[in-house]
């Protein structure tokens, strides 16, 4: 596909067996790994423009399945309403008052009206508005991003434009839907996910049209499982910075200091 | 309906597929499944933890291999087997806090003091995360988390001994160790123990207060060297501090008496040892053997002849 992993080839053949901790220093000092090249296209003629360079512990990360599960989980969590409601027996309206007399009826005897056994009574051990969000430390959630963005820099699945993903004026759903159909990007291949830096509504319209094709997402929306979930991701050059710079914080540990 | 999942990798797939699909040969019907196309199996479908962070269930009452057969881990007999019981229920007899009442206190007057050593704030002056030629205060402390935590206040320990510090530093916190004492001033250094609150040292960390001027605060209160340090003048009023610096709070002096004596003694290098007279004891309630021979008068000391013992 349009960006393939000219990395990794690389990587491998500077790793050389280590012999003995001479050759490791020497090795490590000359440890100077690459970093991971990518092409940017334009949009939407997918015309390739150049390449960008990212840091390997961006675009490169060793897929970790357990750590993408901790992070589906915990987006899954927090978007929780946990707004389900029933009322109780004392929350129903009506009254305390015996239905019929104890003895005497032949009937098994009762209490109020509001009883859970009772149509219109109040629901036992019903749910009640709770939290559900779980926690995750933060360096995990990060690298999860970053974990994220490579397995699909890998696969080749990650398509960056250079410029903003944006449409002629007077397109029509009928422009867009050819162009997922000469890219390839379309519902037989798995759909896609276009990400852009801000929210532009005319364009998201368009895209939610040919939704079966497509979905659209501004930054701010993204999350975790939404890298995860269609064939490829389309992504603008800005937003995936904007992503990555956000979400690094368990790399730029600098040592806390005291300021005056 | 095509497999869900792809016969070959992504990858291999991506090189394959691409020049086949796109030919349409005739001998395409040679190779069926290349010609397939390619569904894309979720990798959501396939995420897990690792089997370590789950936990297998306990299968209860399935037979004495299980471990949790017979009684299923519940005993035999009673309510426990059927329900729960209050951990206090002592089937029914007088509860045992009733006959015998509570046992231990709370200690009120207990404080939670952070502890932080000599040789862990030299090494964070190494490390640049502090400069000595500041004053070093709660504040700086928590900013560069040389501490965290604090609760009630700071107090210095001497770990790493009278040579650990390689330069004089000027502290201000709540409580010092007399080894830590001993460290700072063979250094050249200064330390000042001042009180802090729970809610004054958040405000310190807020700025909105300052660090150790308050209004009991004299320029007595602190060597010269950490005024200097500090970059304060002459004058040294809360009121004219708070102005200058804009400060929104005030910084609270002690009211008990605990704390007052703590901080009246010059051994604890308290703010407040500048108030006693010469002589005079940091105790408010007993005096000391000096004061207590000068408030009697001079009694005439009883001189002994050389041949009595007593």
């Amino acid at each position: 596909m349009a960006t393939e992993s000219a990395g990794s080839t690389e990587y491998l053949t500077k790793t050389a067996p280590l012999a003995d901790s001479a050759v490791a220093d020497s090795l490590a000092s000359r440890w100077d790994p690459s970093p991971v090249k990518a092409t940017t296209y334009s949009f939407p003629s997918m015309e390739p423009l150049r390449f960008v360079e990212y840091p390997r512990n961006h675009l490169l990360m060793p897929l970790r399945k357990d750590i993408l599960h901790r992070a589906v989980v915990y987006e899954g969590d927090k978007t929780r309403q946990g707004s389900a409601s029933t009322k109780w027996r004392d929350d129903v309206h009506g009254s305390g008052r015996k239905l019929h007399q104890q003895k005497g009826t032949g009937k098994a005897r009762v209490g109020d009206r509001k009883s859970p056994i009772r149509k219109g009574g109040g629901v036992a051990h019903g749910p009640h508005p709770r939290d559900f969000s779980s926690g995750l430390p933060r360096k995990i959630y990060d690298q999860a991003w970053r974990i994220a963005l490579s397995y699909r820099y890998k696969r080749g699945q990650l398509i960056i434009i250079d410029d903003e993903i944006a449409m002629p004026g007077d397109a029509t759903p009928h422009l867009l839907r050819e162009i997922f159909k000469i890219n390839r990007w379309g519902r037989e291949f798995g759909r896609s996910t276009l990400i852009t830096d801000r929210r532009d509504d005319d364009l998201f319209a368009a895209v939610e049209e040919v939704g079966e094709h497509a979905r659209i997402l501004d930054r701010d929306d993204v999350d975790v499982k939404d890298l995860l979930e269609t064939g490829r991701l389309i992504v603008e050059k800005q937003a995936l910075d904007r992503i990555l710079a956000h979400h690094s914080k368990d790399l730029n540990s600098t040592p806390a200091k005291a300021t005056y | 309906m095509p497999p869900r999942i792809s016969v070959l990798p992504a990858q291999l797939q991506q090189l394959v597929s691409k020049p086949v699909q796109a030919a349409f040969s005739p001998l395409s019907f040679l190779l069926p499944q290349l010609h397939q196309q390619s569904r894309h199996a979720h990798i959501l479908a396939s995420l897990s933890d690792t089997p370590g962070a789950y936990s297998k269930r306990i299968r209860r009452g399935r037979g004495p291999a299980s471990g949790k057969g017979k009684t299923s881990g519940r005993g035999h007999k009673g309510q426990g087997q059927h329900g729960k019981v209050p951990a206090n229920f002592n089937g029914g007899q007088t509860p045992e806090i009733i006959v015998h009442g509570e046992r231990g206190f709370k200690n009120v007057l207990s404080v939670d003091m952070a502890p932080v050593n000599l040789d862990r704030i030299q090494e964070w002056i190494d490390q640049g995360r502090i400069d000595p030629t500041r004053p070093i205060t709660v504040r700086e402390l928590v900013q560069s988390r040389c501490i965290h935590q604090v609760k009630d206040g700071v107090k210095v320990l001497g770990r790493g001994g009278e040579g650990v510090l390689k330069q004089p530093i000027h502290l201000v916190v709540s409580r010092v160790s007399e080894s830590a004492i001993a460290a700072i001033e063979t250094a050249g250094g200064s330390v000042t123990t001042r009180y802090y609150t729970r809610s004054s040292i958040a405000r310190i960390l807020k700025r909105e207060t300052h660090p150790f001027v308050s209004t009991a605060w004299d320029l007595k209160s602190g060597s010269e060297a950490l005024y200097k340090a500090a970059g304060v003048e002459e004058e040294l009023t809360e009121s004219k501090i708070m102005q200058e610096m804009g400060f929104r709070y005030r910084l609270p002096d002690p009211t008990g008496r605990k704390d007052i004596e703590y901080y009246r003694d010059p051994a604890h290098r308290g703010y407040l040892s500048h108030l006693l007279k010469p002589m005079e004891s940091p105790s408010l309630f007993f005096r000391s053997p000096a004061e207590r021979k000068a408030a009697t008068g001079s009694r005439k000391e009883k001189v002994l002849p050389e041949n009595r013992l007593w």
